[in-house]
């Protein structure tokens, strides 16, 4: 199973190779790892080595949260979509990451933005957050309105691949 | 007592026989000296949400008061209305609409029948026009009067009474006027620091690094304070490289006396955000403590001050700096709770039901707070938001933990991102901290990402260790942090155990969710029999 922690672009490739009851056998990018599943009085724990990890899972619609003691992992299953590569996008709308209100958009439609140019301030949590552009592309479309409260995951802005003479001007 | 006080004679008969009689001793040190009745009180109502309102409910449940819980339309199911004895709506989520909502929240208590309203933190608490409104509406405030909180709640007057008060102050100018701010820098030297007068919690401040960022800066932090405050105000000082920043509870009552209960220290800040509180502050000389102590109640007793305070310092080697007098009760302040044997909050009411206030105990021991945030600190410290899918907290001999949440609740983007605080206590230093990673690595939740496994690795990281404090903690020892690479692949055998039941479907689903999750073979996943596989949607 392809998995690709959430944020960044790394995947890794992950086999269960054999499961004997507790005693588990993976190969996460190509290595090997042995494992033991332990159940301790309803809480599940990972033996790795000697070292014994509280372990819990819950699944969502494009994640996989896993918690291993205080620390949280979030990962997207990953499924083939071969037309944003192919057209050189990294994402082709940005989406707001978390609720919050429309503070600012800093570039027009069809402007060429390049790689980390800031797009649009959001502001929640009385923090503001701006969001930058994954990759070189064109603003095809203004979705957000300054001052507008908006969902997590609306999209705010649709972009398309950028000019194909890109290193001109 | 006296016959003619009272109105009716059962009034009078009822006040002299109340159980809560005269010189009342509550369980929090302070032998109250208070009338029955009539300045007693029955019902409180909490201005606030969060940990801080569950905080209060505690205190004033044990004093035998009655709790009036208030909440906005996205609290409905929070733990703080849940908790109270009544709760009233106030209005929609924006906080401008609710929680600083006077009008609304002066009407729950009217309605309530409640006879006094503590404010909590944040929110209305240093609003001196909401403590006017209360007073004025005949319900005791439970915190500073406002004239006191007008004098120091605002930075600029606050300092000009330190420095008639003979407290040291960093050098700076009250004025945002693009000239003079500039001629200051020059004098100065930058990095200065821009603040608004209205300000607290570190919001609307900003760092100027150089002449050229002055003028965005300042306006950078004039829309801030206006947003975050209604006041856009700002003002400069000197920024001190490497400071610590060490800050003196106080107590007043309403007789005159002030004391201090030691000292605490916040040093360990992110974007001015203090994150970790220790007391007491690890090798601070006793001298420098007394100095501080003194200046402290210096101050307060000009002032006039009442009820909990703190005053701040920036302390730098020998010589400190008053920062600013937070005229409210601190986040930070079960550290100091832990190491005086005392209820703060319970102090709190006394002091605003007339009680006079009770020398402190000697401290003992070290305690340590950790405030955990609903952030994605592996992602720049991105605010997260969404429901609790699963929540494990820590307990045992010397840990505390105060917060609102519990699994099935909803982490609002409305309002801020702390989601418990984690306190611990030792005999010492060391223990206290051992007993922090400890009680940090049993802390554990399911759902928007925590700051949690961030504070472990800082409270058990060597330069902590070694105490090696000053404001620039962060900066200088987690420039950037992640996650361990080993927990990320106990992670991903995790993650693959749940899905390689789910992925066969996965993959020969046409992609709708609704089928998808109906169809998904469940039984083989060891979470499932143990009722640990828990649908959750990111909202």
């Amino acid at each position: 199973m392809k998995l690709r922690p959430a944020g960044e672009q790394k995947v890794f490739e992950v086999e269960i190779l054999d499961r004997k009851n507790d005693a588990i056998r993976a190969r996460i990018d190509g290595e090997e790892i042995s494992a033991v599943l332990e159940n301790r009085a309803g809480r599940l724990a990972l033996k790795v080595g000697d070292q014994s990890v509280r372990v819990n899972v819950v699944r969502g619609r494009n994640a996989i949260l896993v918690a291993v003691g205080p620390a949280q992992f979030e990962f997207a299953p990953i499924e083939a979509s071969g037309r944003r590569r192919a057209q050189g996008l990294s994402a082709q709308e940005i989406t707001a990451p978390l609720p919050g209100k429309v503070l600012k958009i800093l570039v027009e439609e069809n402007q060429v933005v390049e790689h980390g140019a800031p797009l649009i301030v959001l502001e929640a949590m009385k923090m503001e957050t701006t969001l930058a552009a994954e990759s070189r592309a064109v603003i095809a479309k203004i979705r957000a309105e300054v001052g507008a409260m908006v969902d997590h995951g609306a999209v705010l802005i649709e972009l398309s691949p950028p000019p194909a003479d890109s290193s001109a001007t | 007592m006296l016959r003619s006080e009272f109105d009716r004679e059962e009034d009078y008969v009822a006040a002299t026989v109340a159980p809560r009689g005269l010189f009342l001793k509550y369980d929090c040190g302070v032998t109250a000296n208070i009338r029955p009745r009539q300045s007693g009180m029955k019902k409180l109502l909490i201005a606030n949400r969060g940990e801080i309102a569950v905080r209060i409910i505690r205190s004033a449940r044990v004093m035998g008061l009655r709790t009036v819980a208030v909440y906005s339309d996205a609290d409905v199911n929070a733990a703080h209305v849940a908790m109270a004895d009544e709760a009233y709506p106030i209005g929609p989520p924006e906080p401008a609409q609710s929680y600083l909502n006077m009008l609304a929240i002066l009407d729950a208590a009217r309605i309530a029948g409640a006879d006094a309203i503590h404010p909590g933190y944040g929110f209305l608490s240093e609003r001196p026009e909401f403590a006017q409104a209360v007073a004025a509406a005949g319900f005791t405030f439970v915190g500073p009067p406002a004239e006191v909180m007008a004098a120091l709640g605002d930075k600029l007057a606050a300092r000009q009474i330190a420095v008639k008060a003979d407290v040291p102050v960093v050098p700076g100018i009250d004025s945002s006027d693009l000239s003079t701010t500039r001629s200051f820098g020059a004098r100065v030297g930058y990095p200065i620091l821009a603040k608004a007068a209205a300000g607290g919690g570190g919001r609307g401040m900003r760092v100027v690094e150089s002449a050229e960022q002055l003028e965005s800066a300042l306006e950078a932090a004039a829309r801030e304070a206006q947003a975050a405050f209604g006041d856009g105000r700002v003002f400069l000082e000197k920024y001190l490289a490497r400071p610590r920043h060490v800050e003196i509870q106080i107590l007043g009552d309403n007789h005159g006396k002030v004391i201090a209960l030691g000292e605490r220290e916040c040093s360990i800040q992110r974007r001015h955000q203090k994150i970790i509180e220790e007391s007491p502050a690890p090798g601070l000389s006793e001298q420098v403590r007394a100095r501080m102590v003194e200046a402290a109640l210096r101050l307060a007793q000009a002032a006039g001050y009442r009820n909990a305070g703190t005053a701040e310092f920036l302390v730098d080697g020998n010589d400190f700096y008053f920062l600013e007098v937070n005229a409210r009760l601190q986040v930070e302040h079960p550290i100091t709770e832990l190491r005086f044997d005392r209820d703060l909050v319970c102090d709190q009411i006394a002091i605003a039901e007339g009680a006079r206030v009770s020398d402190p105990i000697v401290p003992h021991g070290a305690a340590i707070e950790c405030r955990v945030n609903a952030e994605d600190a592996a992602h720049d410290f991105r605010p997260a938001v969404g429901p609790v899918a699963h929540l494990a907290l820590p307990s045992g001999p010397g840990v505390r933990v105060d917060t609102h949440l519990a699994a099935g609740a909803e982490v609002s983007p409305y309002y801020d991102s702390l989601i418990a605080k984690v306190i611990t206590w030792g005999q010492d230093r060391e223990l206290a901290r051992k007993r922090m990673v400890a009680a940090l690595d049993e802390f554990s939740v399911l759902g928007p990402h925590t700051s949690a496994a961030f504070l472990r690795d800082v409270i058990a990281s060597e330069p902590f260790a070694r105490a090696d404090l000053s404001t620039r903690f962060l900066p200088e020892f987690f420039p950037t942090w992640k996650l361990s690479d080993d927990k990320q692949k106990i992670a991903l055998l995790a993650a693959a155990l749940m899905g390689s039941t789910a992925s066969a479907k996965m993959s020969g689903s046409d992609g709708r969710e609704g089928a998808r999750r109906e169809t998904t073979p469940a039984a083989r996943s060891p979470w499932v029999g143990l009722g640990h596989f828990e649908p959750w949607e990111r909202r």
